[in-house]
């Protein structure tokens, strides 16, 4: 018979758990082995010893403080897993409109930006007009063989437009208070007033 | 519901509330019932511990962390198995871990090394404790404390095997889940802790 069989039948000898079968697999045993018999019965008598020497249960030393002091420990477990809630303020409230009002604001500042990076129609005429420190008419009126020829080019993706026939008009010229008499005024700009004041 | 209020000093009362109702409702969060608990099974877990590793104050901080861990691991808990089992078997690994920790600041033995009387006096005490009257000193102190001082002697395993069997009455099976391991291995544990504290008894009275 395997080791650990012989094992597990003496124990349950002692713990009284033998099934019928055990019991005669245990009596072959015991037959050959006549020592057997008293060494399980001083084993069973040592394992009630034990039982009744040894308590079960045995209340800690202090056991209320035992007890209050678990308590606390378990209150800060609690505490350390539910961190309490921070007190909302009203604005936190509005949380939700936050992302709408930023990108509101980003569009009003690109459009403010844009405006204000737009120089004045005069300024633009200023800006452009000085190139090489040399004062160019940037003001054209139609000419009177005013020409225009369209150059494209489909696969570059790129026109030009060539316009022939423009006349410069000089841009210290104040339109505001132009009349036929002013100088300086293209030749067909005066016509063109004469013929609307006509 | 009752085991919500169920308070622990209650006495009669609280120990009619099952052991089921009042993880239910530790589950849920209530304390009370959680303290109702532990004031049913501090005895029996400080009980265990102390003969494991004999010595009160660590005894006394182990159990705690013992239900410390029963806490945190309740809502896990199915009531499919045993509150007892579960529960011995974080008491295990509670000592076990604390006699690692132990052997590593030693540097000794896990065994019989760590546990032997010659490390631990198996009668050592670190707080106050209330002494039984002469005449029952004299009558107990005899078989008793030779149990005691052979338990002291025996390794880890076996003296858990022989308290889960003789002391708290687990079958093979609970024994075999509580140290995480097999029904043979604990036949055998059995069977050699068995045999070598009834060695060590019998060595004893031969001195006497």
């Amino acid at each position: 018979m395997k080791k650990e069989t012989t094992e597990e039948l003496l124990m349950k000898w002692v713990d009284a758990k033998l099934s019928s079968d055990e019991e005669t697999q245990l009596a072959t045993l015991m037959e050959e082995d006549l020592g057997l018999k008293d060494e399980l019965l001083a084993m069973k008598t040592l394992s009630e010893s034990v039982r009744t020497k040894v308590p079960a249960s045995v209340e800690p030393p202090y056991s209320d403080f035992f007890n209050s002091q678990l308590m606390r420990k378990v209150d800060l477990e609690i505490k350390s897993q539910h961190p309490a809630k921070k007190v909302e303020r009203w604005w936190q409230s509005l949380r939700w409109a936050w992302a709408p009002v930023g990108a509101l604001a980003l569009v009003l500042s690109f459009f403010a930006g844009h405006r204000v990076s737009q120089p004045s129609h005069g300024e633009l005429s200023k800006r452009s007009a000085v190139v090489g420190d040399s004062l160019l008419p940037t003001v054209y009126f139609a000419g009177e063989a005013l020409e225009a020829e369209v150059i494209s080019d489909a696969e570059g993706g790129v026109s030009v437009i060539v316009v022939n026939g423009l006349s410069a008009i000089r841009d210290d010229i104040d339109f505001a208070t132009v009349t036929t008499d002013t100088p300086h005024l293209p030749r067909t700009y005066r016509s063109s007033e004469a013929r609307r004041f006509q | 519901m009752a085991p919500a209020g169920v308070s622990p000093e209650a006495g009669a009362n609280e120990q009619e509330v099952p052991d089921h109702e009042l993880i239910k409702a530790c589950q849920k969060g209530d304390t009370r019932a959680f303290e109702s608990l532990v004031t049913r099974h501090r005895g029996k877990v400080y009980a265990m511990v102390q003969n494991m590793i004999k010595n009160e104050a660590d005894a006394w901080d182990l159990s705690q962390e013992v239900f410390l861990k029963v806490w945190k691991a309740l809502p896990k808990f199915e009531a499919r198995a045993k509150f007892s089992t579960w529960l011995y078997r974080i008491t295990h690994n509670v000592v076990y871990d604390w006699l690692r920790k132990r052997k590593i600041d030693s540097a000794g033995e896990l065994d019989d090394g760590v546990l032997n009387q010659s490390d631990i006096a198996a009668g050592s005490r670190t707080s106050p404790s209330v002494s039984a009257r002469p005449d029952q000193a004299l009558a107990n102190s005899e078989l008793g404390e030779r149990i005691h001082s052979a338990l002291a002697t025996l390794n880890a395993e076996h003296r858990e095997t022989i308290l889960l069997r003789e002391v708290q009455g687990f079958d093979y099976k609970e024994i075999a889940k509580v140290m995480n391991c097999s029904l043979g291995t604990v036949m055998s544990r059995l069977y050699y802790a068995r045999k070598k504290l009834q060695s060590l008894l019998s060595d004893e009275k031969r001195n006497d």
